[in-house]
């Protein structure tokens, strides 16, 4: 029997809250994955330990250097957890840091300078002018944008300075200076929730990560990076084909534009569902939150008929389309 | 067997048994092609290949319905890697390896789902939104091509030029970049088109005395046309060796040979702003298009020698041996295209089509621009201007000058405004129409064109296309005739087959209609003006007096610029010179210059002359002046009349005309075009559908061709048949 297609999400920073402690343990426990990555790790703490905290602690658990690599080792394991004789993987994309854990999932990094990277950039990311990110909801109770609020939105950012950071679906997230972003949100049209700022984060995908990228480039050595067994698709969505891929250009992508240039995460989905046809799309974990946003962008292409978050949830009540790994109910679907 | 099949199990036979063949010793590293795009390369060709196959099995499933596919030219990729994404691109419908590999080269882009749309006719088809399965891309730079054979390659050379003559103009709203290539490609059959043979030789007229001309054609010679072989050695014998014009051959089996002459016309193009002609030769496998059998008018020996030159075959082999990949990588990729393609296209064909005729017709009026307008410029540069007509300005003037000095404040006003043609320039057209405008804006915007209108239309179109506002003018209506297609096959179907995405606005001034007593003869005082009716979009204006033809004219350019509106604007030749209206010396046809911004006529506004309700009369041009001649000598005889001056003859403001004749029992259509197909078929339609009530006549020209000197008016509508015509009306 043929083996369905599946288009691979890796969720980026904010989906390791409080429900998400002991993901690691729960799903991955015993691992040889994670011994390795706690070897990594060495002195700056054991990731089964931070996974096996008694209770989660915002300030540690929500801090880039823990919540990156958290992240990224419950997201890879997901994927390492796929049973690949039903499943065949046809194209593998993230979001915003999940790109780096994508690159691990799609082969063009190893499994170690995956986590690597991801640990890295944790830490490195934390390095960048004054700022943060906010998310604007943008999309109604139904999932669609009102096209004349996304000007009006836009519009205000380009008047006070705001960023664009990441094309989340249904939701904006946005990036710049402290300063800017109070203006903003004190001159934002009504939107269907408050801006939501978040914690930890600095300003992402714009140019006031560039000491990030700076460092980046010198500590991440482009020997690292290698050709994609499985087609990647980046922050622009562009597809990254295996024979097509020059490993320098790859790297210089990740921590070059990846870095300093709004992520679109809804291209990335756009083209994975339209190019590679995929017979679900499964989100690995920890969390779920990301799910809302894919299913912004199935909602605003119509896949599959799919046009409104009434007919979304009636599809994924039948036979899911979209996977979330982060739900034991349908995370059983996926899994080995 | 299927064509197309029997080509795709050659190529999986050939590479599992190692039989591929590359097609010169020329390597990647000669070329200066890295490893990686030549496999991005490959992976365009493979793609496109499968798309043809696939487009065949959806025509057979009554899913896809156009065929003509790309296969064996697959080559053409290679442009899409040594030109820029930028630069733009005019495309052989046989060309969509090059537009899925421009595709390759631009995140975000899904080629294949958006082919599938095209063949599916998918009102979401990104570019044409269901309306035509043609190549084309906003975001790639690729206007769509429909199918007339070479019809684009006059507005490729036209866009080559207007990329200098923006630069030239220091113009900061050009869509192109100063630095941009133009590539128009064809085949080998449409090359003996005329319409190529006339825009290739004016590509190299402009380039013979240095005017800039970045171009590269590419004539993708697969040598044949449908059945018809094309001679051999006739392309290169045909176009080596033009004035002006640089020729490069390849092998388009070969991607190295290829791309090598790729950048070195690119670079030629770019680097000088010199034509090229980029001579591929490539192979069509099987057939035109999907319902065509080689067979029929090829032997079996031919087909198969063709079919030894598959490209794919040439760069598997390619890759294989630089050791990009190996043949199962070839074929895993090969397959992972189908299997993604198959997946693809049922969904694809579950997309919506258009609904209805409302859908169909929504891009056929392009979308308006807003916040564009204008402002009139201010007064110290129209003094500055003017200074030398100053006092002319205060007198009544006839309408060619009203016109000349109407133009000079519109390329005053629209800085991207430019005005083309026959003659235009230091002379100032033959009826002066364009006088002082050369002096007065330089070379760059007041440009003589060689003597062919389709090089001054094609001119037009690809002006437009870099973002300026061309004024075109064709010095006379029967000239028009043998350019016509640029007008109705191309700029008139840009909005409607790009779903309002590309526009081509323009204001196409020409002189023409009859009754003119000098320069006789039919192809002077062409009577016909049925070629601009029945074209969807296009406004088709014709003042009738000075005053009125500022007026329009400003509208005009108003509707291009805002609306992007293709507007053709017909100048009765017997009334640019006319002052006098009754009697010599009345002086009632000239008037004083109305500056911007005064005395309006909107797009749709008629002009009714008199209050009399016995009889309106409905007419335009020519005819509304000897209509007001005639209503003067009715008013003598007690018959009171209305004039209406339809000024808008398409589309027909058929409200507007049905309110100025309501008040008359009585209706006149005086037209000065033939009975058959001119205006007054439309109007007398109009007034039988919704007044028919009414006492409806027509006096129109007869079904001739004028002839010369005192009898050039005997077939025409006269003053006294109008007054004769009338009082038998009146009073039976």
């Amino acid at each position: 029997m043929a083996r369905e297609r599946i288009l691979v999400v890796c969720p980026g920073r904010g989906t390791y809250n409080a429900p998400e402690l002991g993901y690691l343990a729960r799903h991955h426990g015993g691992s040889e994955w994670l011994a390795r990555f706690d070897a990594l790790r060495g002195a700056k703490g054991a990731l089964t330990a931070l996974d096996g905290a008694a209770a989660f602690d915002p300030k540690v658990h929500l801090r880039g250097d823990v919540a990156a690599p958290l992240i990224h080792a419950s997201a890879f394991l997901d994927f390492l957890s796929l049973d690949r004789e039903r499943f065949e993987v046809v194209a593998v994309t993230g979001n915003s840091m999940g790109w780096y854990t994508a690159l691990a999932c799609a082969g063009a990094v190893s499994g170690e300078h995956g986590f690597a990277i991801a640990d890295a950039m944790g830490v490195n990311s934390q390095g960048h002018e004054p700022g943060g990110q906010a998310v604007l909801v943008l999309a109604g109770e139904d999932w669609t944008v009102d096209p004349a609020l996304d000007r009006a939105v836009r519009a205000a950012m380009a008047w006070h300075g705001v960023l664009p950071s990441i094309e989340l679906g249904g939701m904006l997230v946005v990036a710049g200076a402290e300063a800017a972003m109070d203006a903003l949100e004190r001159d934002l049209p009504a939107l269907p929730r408050a801006p939501l700022r978040l914690a930890g984060h600095g300003p992402f995908h714009t140019l006031l990560m560039q000491a990030s990228s700076d460092a980046a480039r010198a500590q991440l050595p482009a020997e690292w990076f290698g050709r994609p067994e499985i087609p990647l698709i980046d922050g622009r969505g562009k597809v990254w084909r295996r024979f097509e891929t020059d490993p320098v250009a790859l790297w210089d992508y990740t921590f070059g534009h990846q870095i300093l240039a709004p992520y679109d995460f809804s291209a990335a989905i756009r083209v994975g569902v339209r190019e590679f046809a995929p017979d679900r799309v499964v989100l690995t974990g920890p969390g779920e939150t990301l799910g809302g946003a894919i299913a912004q962008v199935l909602v605003a292409l119509k896949w599959l008929d799919i046009s409104s978050r009434q007919r979304f949830t009636a599809r994924q009540g039948e036979d899911p389309f979209l996977i979330g790994m982060g739900r034991p109910v349908q995370r059983k679907i996926v899994i080995r | 067997m299927d064509a197309a099949e029997q080509v795709h199990l050659k190529f999986l036979d050939a590479l599992e048994k190692g039989a591929l063949r590359r097609r010169s010793n020329l390597g990647l590293k000669d070329v200066g092609l890295v490893p990686e795009r030549a496999a991005a390369l490959l992976h365009s060709q493979m793609l496109s290949r499968q798309l043809d196959r696939l487009s065949r099995k959806l025509q057979a499933r009554g899913e896809g319905f156009y065929t003509i596919g790309s296969s064996g030219h697959e080559g053409n990729a290679v442009l899409a890697e040594a030109l820029r994404t930028d630069d733009i691109a005019f495309l052989h419908y046989r060309d969509a390896a090059f537009q899925i590999h421009r595709a390759h080269r631009v995140p975000g882009e899904t080629p294949a789902w958006d082919m599938l749309l095209s063949f599916a006719a998918s009102a979401e088809d990104p570019i044409s939104g269901g309306r035509h399965k043609v190549l084309g891309s906003k975001r790639l730079m690729i206007p769509p091509q429909t199918s007339t054979i070479a019809s684009h390659v006059p507005k490729a050379v036209g866009t080559a030029f207007a990329i200098g003559i923006a630069r030239r103009m220091g113009f900061d709203e050009a869509v192109l970049a100063k630095d941009g290539v133009v590539l128009c490609s064809f085949g080998d059959a449409s090359a003996n088109h005329s319409t190529a043979v006339g825009a290739i030789n004016t590509a190299c007229w402009a380039a013979f005395q240095r005017t800039p001309m970045p171009i590269v054609f590419l004539c993708e010679d697969n040598g044949i046309g449908i059945s018809t072989r094309t001679p051999p050695g006739w392309i290169e014998a045909n176009w080596q060796g033009r004035a002006g014009l640089e020729y490069i051959a390849c092998d388009g089996s070969d991607l190295v040979d290829s791309y090598r002459a790729a950048s070195e016309a690119v670079e030629i193009a770019r680097r000088h702003r010199k034509p090229v002609f980029l001579h591929m030769k490539t192979v069509r496998l099987y057939g035109h298009a999907g319902n065509d059998i080689q067979l029929a008018y090829l032997a079996k020996a031919q087909i198969e020698a063709d079919e030894a030159r598959d490209p794919l075959l040439a760069s598997a082999a390619l890759l294989i041996e630089e050791g990009v990949m190996t043949a199962v990588d070839v074929r895993a990729a090969y397959d992972g295209i189908e299997a993604d393609l198959l997946r693809q296209v049922e969904l694809a064909i579950k997309r919506p089509k258009l609904p209805d005729a409302a859908a169909v017709m929504a891009s056929i009026v392009p979308p308006r621009r807003e916040g564009v307008a204008r402002p009139l410029a201010d007064a110290a540069a129209r003094a500055a201007l003017f200074a030398d007509d100053a006092d002319a300005m205060k007198k009544p003037q006839h309408m060619a000058k009203l016109l000349s000095w109407a133009l000079a404040d519109l390329l005053l006003q629209y800085p991207g405004a430019i005005v083309c043609g026959e003659d235009v320039g230091p002379k100032g057209g033959v009826y002066a129409a364009t006088q002082k405008l050369h002096a007065r804006f330089g070379s760059a915007r007041v440009i003589n064109t060689l003597l062919d209108e389709q090089a001054i239309l094609g001119l037009a179109i690809g002006a437009a296309h870099n973002g300026l506002l061309p004024i075109p003018e064709i010095q006379f209506l029967a000239y028009v005739h043998n350019a016509e297609d640029q007008i109705r096959g191309e700029a008139a179907t840009l909005s409607f087959f790009s779903n309002g995405q590309f526009t081509n606005p323009m204001v196409v001034r020409i002189a023409g209609l009859p009754y003119q007593k000098g320069f006789g003869g039919h192809f002077h005082n062409d009577n016909s003006l049925a070629v601009f009716r029945d074209i969807p979009g296009v406004v088709l204006a014709v003042p009738s007096n000075g005053r009125d033809a500022v007026a329009m004219l400003r509208e005009c350019v108003r509707l291009a610029h805002e609306e992007q509106r293709v507007v053709v604007f017909v100048e009765p030749i017997a009334l640019y010179m006319t002052r006098d209206l009754h009697e010599p010396g009345d002086g009632l046809w000239a008037s004083v210059y109305q500056a911007p911004g005064q005395g309006a006529i909107a797009f749709g506004e008629v002009g009714v002359s008199g209050e009399g309700t016995d009889l309106a009369i409905v007419t335009y041009g020519n005819g509304f002046y000897l209509s007001l001649q005639a209503q003067k000598l009715l008013a003598e005889s007690g018959v009171g009349v209305r004039v209406i001056d339809l000024r808008w003859l398409g589309p027909m403001n058929d409200d507007a005309v049905m309110a100025a004749v309501a008040p008359c029992a009585r209706v006149l259509v005086v037209d000065e075009c033939r009975v058959t197909g001119g205006p007054n078929e439309g109007l007398v339609a109009l007034l039988a559908e919704r007044a028919p009530d009414k006492a409806i006549a027509r006096m129109a020209a007869t079904d001739s061709f004028i002839p010369l000197a005192r009898a050039a008016t005997h077939t025409l509508p006269s003053r006294d048949g109008i007054v004769a015509k009338v009082l038998e009306m009146v009073r039976g």
